[in-house]
């Protein structure tokens, strides 16, 4: 990995360094497999430090860091297609088309099943989930707002806004399907 | 169930979700990925450094000479101007009292050892007087806490005063001497009065008069030894 040899892009690189263990952990929901993780993030520095001029000072890294990392997944994705990804969101159920969401949601019985729905469960469930419901859910989780998510994503703030509320519902349903 | 239950319900269960931070090694290849050197610091946070160190640099140039007076030039010159003006003071008492001179004489072997007894050293005085600057007579004055030897000289109309002391426990000036014959000698001035002050072993010097600088300069010539 080289550096861009911009006036701060060693600074920038030292920076980003600090959001290594998040985004390693998108990489790893993306890739779903340590080693493509760990050449995915390997990745994202280096286009990092070539790009880093282009980076705006007083905006967020960490949202712009998730961008190259997201970028670089997608670029190589349909690079290689060999490894197909999970289908879109357009293939996940759309909360409301499922009639029988709220009845299990009213009932107790099955909210306490999902407090209790174990680790390994839910990891299982987020990766059966798309990429970009993956992504999304994460981003949120990361603490990003709205915007940047968009950002990341390359995407309305609207856009973004359904898109987590179906992935988050997507997800309940999936682990419905666990707690049973 | 409200929505609000239900998202609090799934934000539980993804509190669960385990992560994936990543391994020492790729911490390790990606910081020695990174260029060895150093972060260069923008202009502005250059500046932001900078000029308060370039003041604080302007102030230390400015306050030096102020610090070095203070510190070092003016305390010397304040023990220069004591002593300067306690010789003074003493050859002041010699010509105002009824009897300036409580031995005359013109020959040094006559007015020398009269103070033995008197004080408790020896006056060794080179010069016996010649014509331009005729011995008068001795006597027995003080020079701040201590006994000094006054031999009186004349020059025209002129009395010089040479007070001999001993010179430890004083603060003779260190700055603003320069060569006379062999010694250091200190030429200051007070109330009309010339005075040229040095040091030779253990005893001290003053020449005090009203007489030229430049007359005081060729007596001390005359009692300091050769360079």
């Amino acid at each position: 990995m080289a550096g861009g040899g911009g006036r701060d892009d060693e600074a920038l690189g030292r920076e980003a360094l600090a959001y290594v263990d998040a985004l390693h952990n998108l990489a790893r929901y993306l890739t779903g497999n340590a080693a493509d993780a760990e050449d995915l993030v390997q990745e994202t520095y280096a286009r990092a430090l070539r790009g880093a001029g282009q980076f705006t000072p007083g905006t967020n890294l960490k949202a712009w860091m998730f961008r190259i990392l997201r970028n670089t997944f997608v670029s190589d994705v349909r690079r290689r297609r060999a490894n197909p990804v999970l289908g879109g969101l357009d293939t996940v159920i759309p909360s409301g088309q499922d009639a029988g969401e709220t009845a299990w949601l009213r009932d107790d019985v099955e909210l306490d099943r999902l407090r209790h729905v174990v680790a390994a469960e839910i990891e299982a469930a987020m990766l059966a989930l798309s990429e970009d419901a993956r992504t999304v859910i994460l981003l949120d989780m990361e603490g990003l707002t709205e915007q940047e998510v968009a950002d990341v994503m390359d995407c309305a703030v609207g856009t973004v806004k359904s898109r987590l509320a179906r992935a988050r519902s997507t997800l309940r349903e999936r682990l419905k399907d666990y707690a049973r | 169930m409200s929505p609000d239950e239900r998202d609090a319900a799934l934000d539980e269960a993804l509190e669960r979700l385990p992560q994936y931070p990543a391994s020492l090694a790729l911490k390790r290849r990606l910081r020695d990925a990174m260029p060895a050197r150093p972060p260069r610091r923008p202009w502005r946070q250059r500046l932001r450094v900078l000029v308060p160190a370039l003041a604080i640099a302007a102030s230390v140039v400015a306050l030096a000479p102020l610090a070095w007076d203070r510190l070092m030039v003016r305390p010397d010159r304040e023990r220069a101007a004591r002593l300067v003006a306690e010789a003074v003071n003493d050859h002041v008492r010699v010509l105002i009292s009824q009897q300036p001179l409580e031995v005359k004489s013109s020959d040094s072997h006559q007015v020398r050892p009269w103070f033995a007894g008197r004080v408790d050293f020896a006056p060794a005085v080179r010069f016996g007087g010649d014509a331009e600057f005729p011995l008068q007579g001795g006597a027995v004055g003080y020079f701040i806490d201590r006994k000094a030897a006054v031999l009186v000289y004349g020059h025209r109309l002129h009395t010089i005063s040479l007070l001999v002391f001993p010179a430890e426990g004083l603060a003779w000036p260190r700055r603003g001497v320069t060569p006379v014959g062999g010694v250091e000698a200190y030429a200051g001035a007070t109330r009309g009065f010339n005075v040229l002050l040095w040091r030779e072993g253990d005893l001290g010097y003053a020449l005090v008069s009203d007489a030229e600088p430049g007359s005081l300069h060729t007596l001390a010539l005359r009692l300091v030894p050769a360079s």
